[in-house]
C-alpha cells in the first residue's frame, strides 16, 4: 500500500496524486461536515439558547469572510502585496517573485533575462557562447559566476555591502525588482570569438588595454546553461571549465614578451650567436634548440642556425636560442621581480561582486635561483603556467605602454591600475618588435592592411599529444585600442591555429569600430 | 426520516459519524504522509502512534458508551471526535511528533485526553452531574490555587506564564471557573434575572458579591500578564450571565464592557497595548511586530480557495505557526474551502451543545452546559479572529487543533462532560 503510494508520488504524476487526494480529502470532510450537521438530534428542551447559536455562528461566518478578504482577495490591498513581494518566502507564490534582474552587455544587449511566471526561469540569448562567464541559475545546480557573486544585486537586495546583508537586513533591503548588472563583454564579439573556435578545446581573451575591461571571455566547448548537468558531468571535455580563467598552460613564446620586457628595462639589448645545434645548458640536459632544428631535421637536411641575432629578429623569428641565453642574462633577481609584477603567480581579480569575487586561477612560476632552468623558462617551458587570461594582461600592459590594468568584467568598477610592468620606452620597444613579427616573422598571416596588427605566435610542448597553440595580439601599433589573446588547446603551432581565429577577431572588431579609435569612455 | 433518526441508537450514530470521519482522516495522513516519504523515505511510524490510538481508541470509547447505555448527542461526540482527528493530522504534519518515541510526553495528551473524555461522560452522563453542584467553592479556590501556584512557580514565555516543561495549567482554570459560575449563579438565578426595561438591574448586594468573588481571579490573571485569558474568562461571564437571566442586555452590556476593557488594558499595559497597534496596523513593523501576523496571512493567501495540499505548504515561515497560529497553517494547506468545514463543524458543536443544554434538568447543569460550550466557542472565535486580523491577537489555542497537551486534555474533558450533560436519561 505504502509502496504503491511512494511509486505513484515519485513518479511524474506526483503532483497530480497530491492534487487528487486533496480533492478526496476535502468530499470526505464535506459529507462528514454534513454528516455532523444532520446527525439525529434529541428532542429539544423548554430553552433552546436560539440566540447563543445564532450569535455564535454568525460569529465564525463572519470571520470566515473576513479570512476571504485576505485569503482570496490579498492581493487588492497593495501593503499586503509589497509585504509578500519581500517576504513571503514560498517559491511558488505569484507575488513571492522578485523578478530577477537581467544582465547586460556594455551596449544594454540582453545576456540573461528572467522569464516571468517561473522562478527558476532564464532567458541566454547566447546560449553556450557566454554560459563561462556568465554562470548558470539554476535550481537544482545553484549559481555560478556572475549570476552568482552579483546574485544580491540580480534579486533585488538593494545594499552593495555585504554585512549589511545579514541578518534582518537580509529582508529589510530588499527591493521588489532586480537590478540589472552590465558587463563590459561585447555580445557580438563574445559570441563571434565562441563561433571562430568551432567547438576545438581552448579560449579567446578580447581585453580594451588601457581600462582592463574584458570585451570577451570565451572558453569553448560551451554548454547550454539551462542544461549544466551533462556538462558537470563530462570529465573528458570537461565544458563546465572556464579554460580562458582557469586553465593553466605552458605560454610558450608568448612569455618572450615578458623576457624582452625585462632586459631593455635592465638596458640589454644584446646580439647573440645562435648556432644551429642550439644553446647547450649542461651536460646531462638537451641543448635548446630553435623549431627550426627538428623541421629541418624531418626533411633529412640540417639546421645552419641564425647565426649572430639581435633582439627584434630573434622575438620576429622567435629563437629559442636566442631567447634562452637573455634570460640567463637577466639574471634571477630581474627575472623574480618581473613576474612578481606581472602577477603570474597570482589569481587576477576580474570582477568584484556583492558576495564575492570571480578571480582566474594562479599561475605558477618557480622562483628561479639556478640559471639553468632560467633558460628553460625564458622560452615558456618547464615548469611556467599561466593562464589566457594572465597572458592577456601582460600583453595589454605592452599595448598601454607598460601599465598593466585590472581585468575588469562589470561596468559598475572603477578602472584599476594593477603594476607599472614596463617603462613606457620599453613598451615602444616591444611594441615595435611584435609589429615586426607580424611583418615578417612567425606571425605573417595576422597583417591586416591599414589595421597594424602586433603579436606573438606561441607553441607549447603540452603533455599527450600536439602542442598548445597561442596567438596574443594587440592593434593598431600607433595606439593599441584592443587586445586579442587566443589559446587552442593542442593546435600545433600558433601560426596556424590560434592566429587565423585572432586575425578574424581583430577584423571583426574593427567592423565594430574598436580598432581604428578608442572605444567610447573606455570603460 | 425524522422518525427514523429518532430511532437510531445514538452511539451507532456517533459510529457512523466516526467512519466517515476515518475516510477524511486518513486521506489527511496520506497526503502529509506521502510528502514526509517523498522527503525521506523512512516511514515514521512512530510519529502515527497518536493517529493509531485515535484509530483504535475512539472505538474503544464508543464500545464503552454503548455499555453504559448512553443517550446524549451524537453530533457533538461525532464532530469533537472529527476535530481532533483533523487536530492530529495537522500536528503530525507540523512534525509535533517528530521525535517519536524518544519524547512520550509529546504522544501522551491525545490518549490522556481520550482517558479525560470518558471520565467527563461519567461524571455528567445519565443526568447525574447536578452533584457536582456542592463543587463550586472547591473549584473556585483551584482555579485560584492554580492561578497563584503559576505566578510563583511560573516562569514568562512569549507574553505568558507557563510551568516548567511549557506545561500551562491555566487551561484548567477555564472548566474550574465555569463550575463555579454554573454554581453559583444558578443559585441567585432570581436575582441575576431582574430586568427593567431590557436592562438587567441585579440587586446590589448580589452584583457585589459577584464583582468581589470575581475580581480575585481577574486580577491574579492581570499579575500573570494572560491577557488572553482574562478575556476568555470575561466573554464566559457574559455568556453565562446571558444564559442565567435570558436577557440580551447582559450580552449588549458585556460586549460595551469587554470593548471598553480592551481599551483600558491597552493604556496600562505595554504589551497588550503592542498587539493591538500590531492589530491595528501590522505594516508600520512588518519585519518586527508584524511579522507573526503578515507571515499568518501570506501563508493564507497562498492556499487560496482550495488550499496547497496536506503537507504541500510552506507554513513554517510562520513562527510558532503549530500552536497560536495553527489555523494559519490549515488556512494554507486546505484552503477556504477546507477552513469553511471545519469552522461549520465547529459551528455544529457549540451549537449542540447548546441546544442540549436547554434539555438538561436542573438549573446548575444547564448553566454548566452553556458555559462549557461557551468556553470553547469563544476560545474558536479568538483564536481564528486573532490569526485573520479580524481581532488582535490573544494568544489563545484553537481547541482540538493546537499544539498543546494541557488545552487537548481539557479540551477532550470538556468534551466529554457536554457528551455527559446531553445524555438526558
Amino acid at each position: 500500500m505504502l509502496e504503491i503510494l511512494m511509486n505513484l508520488l515519485n513518479g511524474e504524476r506526483g503532483p497530480d496524486v497530491l492534487r487528487a487526494l486533496q480533492v478526496v480529502f476535502l468530499a470526505f470532510l464535506t459529507i462528514a461536515a454534513l454528516a455532523v450537521l444532520f446527525a439525529p438530534k434529541a428532542k429539544p428542551g423548554k430553552v433552546s439558547y436560539g440566540l447563543l447559536r445564532v450569535v455564535v455562528t454568525g460569529l465564525l461566518f463572519a470571520v470566515l469572510v473576513h479570512q476571504a478578504t485576505w485569503q482570496l482577495a490579498g492581493h487588492t490591498k497593495p501593503d499586503f502585496v509589497k509585504f509578500m513581494r519581500r517576504y513571503n518566502k514560498r517559491p511558488n507564490a505569484a507575488e513571492m517573485q522578485v523578478s530577477r534582474g537581467p544582465i547586460l552587455d556594455r551596449r544594454g544587449l540582453v545576456l540573461a533575462a528572467p522569464v516571468p511566471g517561473d522562478m527558476w526561469g532564464r532567458r541566454y540569448p547566447l546560449g553556450e557562447a557566454a554560459v563561462h562567464p556568465l554562470g548558470y541559475y539554476h535550481s537544482k545546480f545553484g549559481i555560478t559566476a556572475v549570476e552568482r557573486v552579483c546574485d544580491p544585486v540580480l534579486s533585488g537586495f538593494v545594499s552593495e555591502k555585504r554585512d549589511e546583508l545579514l541578518g534582518k537586513g537580509l529582508f529589510s533591503a530588499r527591493a521588489e525588482e532586480g537590478a540589472a548588472v552590465t558587463l563590459t563583454l561585447d555580445a557580438r564579439l563574445q559570441q563571434k570569438a565562441y563561433d571562430l573556435l568551432e567547438g576545438r578545446k581552448g579560449a579567446v581573451v578580447i581585453m580594451l588595454p588601457r581600462s582592463g575591461a574584458l570585451l570577451a571571455l570565451v572558453s569553448s566547448p560551451g554548454f547550454n546553461p539551462l542544461d549544466p548537468e551533462a556538462a558537470i558531468a563530462d570529465e573528458e571535455n570537461s565544458p563546465a571549465f572556464n579554460r580562458a580563467v582557469q586553465g593553466r598552460y605552458p605560454p610558450g613564446s608568448a612569455f618572450k614578451i615578458l623576457i624582452a620586457g625585462t632586459a631593455l628595462d635592465k638596458g640589454l639589448s644584446p646580439v647573440y650567436a645562435c648556432p644551429g645545434l642550439g644553446y647547450i645548458v649542461g651536460a646531462n640536459t638537451p641543448p635548446i634548440r630553435d623549431s627550426e632544428y627538428y623541421a629541418y631535421e624531418r626533411k633529412g637536411a640540417e639546421w645552419p642556425g641564425w647565426g649572430r641575432m639581435n633582439m627584434k629578429d630573434a622575438m620576429a623569428h622567435s629563437s629559442n636560442v636566442y631567447f634562452a641565453q637573455l634570460g640567463v642574462a637577466c639574471g634571477p633577481d630581474a627575472f623574480n621581480a618581473m613576474m612578481a609584477h606581472a602577477r603570474v603567480n597570482e589569481p587576477l581579480v576580474y570582477l568584484k561582486g556583492v558576495s564575492g569575487e570571480l578571480q582566474s586561477a594562479r599561475g605558477n612560476v618557480p622562483e628561479i635561483s639556478k640559471k639553468r632552468t632560467l633558460a628553460q623558462l625564458a622560452i615558456g617551458q618547464g615548469e611556467v603556467l599561466v593562464t589566457p587570461l594572465h597572458v592577456a594582461c601582460f600583453t595589454a600592459a605592452v599595448a598601454a605602454g607598460g601599465t598593466m590594468m585590472r581585468p575588469r568584467l562589470s561596468r559598475h568598477e572603477p578602472v584599476e591600475k594593477l603594476a607599472e610592468l614596463f617603462t613606457p620606452k620599453t613598451a615602444e620597444q616591444i611594441k615595435a618588435m611584435l609589429r615586426d613579427v607580424v611583418l615578417y616573422g612567425t606571425g605573417k598571416a595576422a597583417n591586416v592592411p591599414e589595421l597594424e596588427v602586433c603579436g606573438k605566435t606561441g607553441t607549447a610542448q603540452a603533455q599527450g599529444g600536439e602542442d598548445h597553440a597561442w596567438f596574443t595580439c594587440f592593434a593598431p601599433r600607433k595606439h593599441p585600442n584592443i587586445v586579442v589573446t587566443v589559446l587552442v588547446e593542442h593546435g600545433g603551432f600558433g601560426a596556424k591555429s590560434a592566429l587565423p581565429v585572432a586575425r578574424a577577431l581583430i577584423e571583426e572588431a574593427d567592423r565594430l569600430g574598436y580598432v581604428r579609435k578608442a572605444a567610447e569612455g573606455e570603460k | 426520516m425524522s422518525r427514523k433518526n429518532q430511532t437510531l441508537a445514538p452511539v451507532g450514530a456517533t459510529a457512523g459519524l466516526f467512519l466517515i470521519s476515518v475516510l477524511a482522516v486518513v486521506c489527511a495522513c496520506l497526503s502529509v504522509l506521502g510528502v514526509k516519504l517523498s522527503n525521506a523515505p523512512v516511514l515514521p511510524w512512530q510519529q502515527l502512534i497518536p493517529l493509531g490510538v485515535w484509530l483504535a481508541g475512539v472505538p474503544i470509547a464508543l464500545v464503552w458508551l454503548k455499555l453504559i447505555g448512553w443517550k446524549g448527542d451524537a453530533g457533538l461526540v461525532g464532530a469533537v471526535f472529527l476535530l481532533s482527528g483533523i487536530g492530529l493530522v495537522i500536528q503530525f504534519r507540523m512534525g509535533s511528533f517528530s521525535q517519536g518515541l524518544a519524547a512520550p510526553l509529546a504522544l501522551a495528551p491525545f490518549p490522556l485526553g481520550l482517558a479525560a473524555f470518558i471520565v467527563g461522560v461519567s461524571m455528567t452522563g445519565k443526568g447525574r452531574g447536578a452533584w457536582l453542584a456542592n463543587m463550586g467553592w472547591l473549584a473556585y479556590l483551584a482555579a485560584l490555587g492554580v492561578l497563584a501556584a503559576m505566578l510563583v512557580l511560573g516562569r514568562s514565555y512569549r507574553g505568558g506564564m507557563y510551568l516548567s516543561g511549557n506545561l500551562n495549567p491555566s487551561e484548567i482554570v477555564k472548566p474550574l471557573l465555569v463550575f463555579f459560575l454554573a454554581a453559583y449563579l444558578s443559585r441567585r438565578q432570581k436575582d441575576f434575572s431582574e430586568t427593567q426595561n431590557g436592562i438587567p438591574v441585579p440587586p446590589f448586594f448580589a452584583l457585589l458579591g459577584l464583582v468581589l468573588l470575581w475580581g480575585v481571579p481577574m486580577f491574579l490573571t492581570i499579575a500573570l500578564k494572560d491577557l488572553g485569558l482574562m478575556m476568555l474568562l470575561n466573554a464566559i461571564l457574559i455568556v453565562m450571565l446571558f444564559a442565567v437571566a435570558r436577557s440580551t442586555g447582559y450580552l449588549a452590556i458585556g460586549l460595551a464592557a469587554v470593548t471598553a476593557a480592551g481599551f483600558g488594558v491597552r493604556l496600562i499595559s505595554a504589551h497588550a497595548q503592542a498587539r493591538f497597534d500590531v492589530w491595528l496596523n501590522p505594516f508600520t513593523d512588518p519585519t518586527g511586530k508584524g511579522w507573526q501576523i503578515l507571515q499568518a496571512l501570506s501563508a493564507m493567501y497562498s492556499g487560496g480557495l482550495w488550499g496547497a495540499g496536506l503537507g504541500s505548504g510552506v507554513p513554517q515561515t510562520v513562527p510558532i505557526v503549530s500552536s497560536d497560529f495553527v489555523y494559519a497553517a490549515v488556512a494554507e494547506e486546505i484552503g477556504l474551502v477546507g477552513c469553511g468545514l471545519l469552522l461549520m463543524v465547529y459551528a455544529v458543536l457549540f451549537s449542540r451543545g447548546f441546544r442540549a443544554a436547554g434539555a438538561v434538568r436542573t438549573p446548575f447543569e444547564r448553566l454548566l452546559c452553556v458555559g462549557l460550550t461557551g468556553s470553547l466557542a469563544v476560545q474558536t472565535i479568538l483564536n481564528v479572529a486573532g490569526v485573520t486580523k479580524a481581532l488582535p491577537m490573544t494568544g489563545i489555542t484553537l481547541p482540538l487543533i493546537s499544539h498543546g497537551g494541557s488545552s487537548l486534555i481539557t479540551t477532550l474533558l470538556v468534551a466529554g462532560l457536554l457528551a455527559g450533560l446531553s445524555d438526558r436519561k
